[in-house]
């Protein structure tokens, strides 16, 4: 039951940070023109420098990337979870009431 | 005067919308007044926070930055402000899940139960100070706006009084009740806006590409990264400002106040998430109508500049529709004053009063807030009074200086040796700083790479300096009674996921 569950942990631990590089690697992209922008003059895509272009259509790939973080996996918190956890933190919250009238 | 009248009308509106959610009863407790009891659903929270957050400045400013500026200005508020959708959902999943728990209302709440009183006195203190400019800038958007668009009938000076007036008026009343859903509304208003005069504003001269290629054969600049002799939208420029603006977004009070509003967890995430996902299309249609401005109304420079989205939509449209579209500009600048004052008055109230008198009943703690709103209304008409510094420029400056409580929130949640010393003066040293920079080398220093800092400019420099202070003085200092008995909560393993 253990190593069932630590193989679990590994893997919500494994995709997490997969997810985190992403994040930070487009991140990175979304703040900075590094590796498609340049100095000085440049070609046009729709009207818009290209540099601009790109640096939108990063931006939408960073927002699909986070839906499938937040909605499409297992790893972001979920209704169904907050039950569990607000009884969790109120009994911490009861028991330092007790301590403290005691 | 069409304008104006629409613009009176549209003011009027808000504060019938909000009279009638306070006499509906939704605003019976300070619960309900602060945080609406927990109870808001997805439209409300996603329009909420989108119309709190955007701005004179997302308007007016950032059309008057394209119009100056160029392209690089799609760097200060679009594709920057995607990261919030993760960004925030884990700065702030701890402070949905231990608000719901703790009953928490107010930013200072989680500061104050991790770090202690002091930290939590100090970082209102901090919010306040950042939220002025930001307020500012809406007010003297606002100011500038109504002398444009009745072609100087009302005066800047009365126009700074017009709409906070109104703001004043159906935030007294209202509370976040009325707030949220006014400010719901004036989102799905101005985001619609927007479209309408990028439509008619682009068509003028026969759709998009050909309006970019003769600003092109004009003002070729407003295409390139590194102009003016590579002192403008330089790499360092570009990323000190995106930074600056999406770390400012994760440290002032409306995520704070939306998290503690939402019902549901799939709530908080679509809201967090939708958040970056409009600025991406709405916040670069008003920054392309300000660059294509510079063919139809050609030779602003300085505050004049912030007139653009006027005076280009009234250059492109009827007079009804333009005033419409200024309207929607108008309801976004009133949503953020809104959110803003609110959260601090709440904060100061809350935070502050409460504090050092307990016994406080909740009636009184409406009362006290509503006093603040006056307060910090009547200060800011006074700064804006004389204008020295555009709406854009101002809001910057204000993201800049809160986002040195990124550290604290951070390691709040995340880093259980952080201590109440390393907080405070991590917080301290970084809004001293960007002060200090300010007032010696004025906004330039605070946004512009400096080569004294290593061609950052003084933001990031301030965000570094506090980072480090953060690090070295919990290192140095052990954790008091307050942060060991906070850990039980706040690194409770149940928040693990």
């Amino acid at each position: 039951m253990n190593g069932v569950y630590r193989k679990q942990k590994e893997k919500y631990h494994f995709f997490n940070l997969i997810f985190l590089i992403l994040f930070f690697v487009l991140t990175l992209f979304c703040w900075c023109p590094i590796g498609y922008g340049s100095y000085g003059e440049v070609g046009l895509i729709m009207g818009m420098p290209s540099w601009a272009f790109i640096m939108l259509l990063i931006g939408a790939t960073l927002f699909v990337i986070e839906w499938i973080y937040l909605f499409g996996t297992d790893l972001a918190l979920y209704d169904e979870d907050l039950e569990k956890i607000t009884d969790a933190l109120e009994q911490v919250t009861a028991k330092e009431t007790i301590g403290e009238e005691n | 005067m069409v304008a104006v009248i629409i613009i009176t009308s549209l003011c009027m509106v808000s504060v019938y919308i909000s009279y009638v959610a306070f006499r509906k009863g939704f605003t019976k407790s300070a619960d309900d007044y602060f945080v609406e009891g927990s109870s808001l659903g997805y439209f409300v929270l996603i329009f909420s926070l989108l119309a709190s957050f955007l701005s004179a400045f997302s308007m007016f400013g950032m059309a008057s930055f394209g119009y100056r500026l160029g392209f690089g200005s799609l760097y200060v508020l679009t594709a920057n402000l995607v990261p919030l959708g993760f960004l925030w959902y884990f700065m702030h999943k701890k402070t949905f899940l231990l608000g719901r728990s703790r009953k928490w209302m107010t930013m200072g709440a989680p500061f104050g139960e991790r770090y202690g009183t002091p930290m939590k006195i100090v970082l209102v203190m901090v919010v306040l100070v950042a939220s002025i400019p930001y307020i500012v800038a809406q007010i003297q958007g606002i100011g500038v706006m109504l002398e444009a668009m009745s072609e100087g009938i009302i005066s800047f000076h009365v126009g700074l009084f017009f709409v906070p007036f109104f703001i004043a008026l159906y935030l007294m009343m209202g509370g976040m009740k009325g707030a949220a859903w006014v400010n719901a509304i004036q989102g799905v208003f101005f985001s619609i806006m927007v479209f309408v005069l990028f439509f008619f504003v682009m068509m003028k001269n026969g759709g998009f590409v050909p309006t970019m290629e003769m600003v092109l054969a004009k003002h070729p600049n407003l295409f390139q990264l590194g102009w003016a002799g590579g002192k403008v939208w330089n790499y360092p420029m570009v990323f000190g400002m995106a930074a600056a603006m999406c770390l400012g977004c994760v440290c002032f009070p409306q995520p704070y106040m939306h998290a503690y509003s939402s019902r549901s967890a799939r709530g908080l995430k679509a809201m967090f998430l939708s958040f970056g996902g409009i600025c991406l299309v709405i916040i670069t249609m008003p920054t392309l109508v300000g660059i294509a401005g510079t063919i139809i109304v050609p030779g602003l420079t300085g505050v004049q500049s912030d007139k653009i989205y006027g005076l280009v939509a009234s250059a492109s449209m009827p007079d009804w529709r333009a005033a419409f579209a200024v309207a929607g500009g108008f309801t976004a600048a009133m949503s953020t004053v809104n959110g803003l004052v609110f959260g601090n008055a709440a904060n100061l109230s809350v935070d502050i009063f409460k504090t050092f008198r307990p016994q406080t009943k909740s009636s009184e703690l409406i009362n006290i807030s509503r006093v603040f709103v006056a307060i910090i209304m009547a200060v800011c008409v006074a700064i804006a009074w004389n204008p020295k510094t555009p709406v854009a420029e101002l809001s910057i400056i204000a993201f800049g200086t809160v986002a040195v409580t990124f550290f604290a929130l951070w390691g709040a949640y995340y880093w259980k040796r952080a201590t109440a010393t390393g907080a405070i003066f991590s917080t301290l040293v970084g809004v001293s700083l960007n002060v200090t920079f300010f007032f010696v080398g004025g906004k330039a220093m605070v946004l512009f790479p400096q080569k004294a800092f290593f061609q950052l400019n003084g933001f990031l420099t301030a965000f570094i300096i506090s980072g480090i202070v953060f690090f070295v003085g919990s290192y140095l200092t052990q954790p008091g009674k307050t942060e060991r008995e906070s850990l039980k909560l706040f690194f409770h393993p149940i928040l693990t996921k």
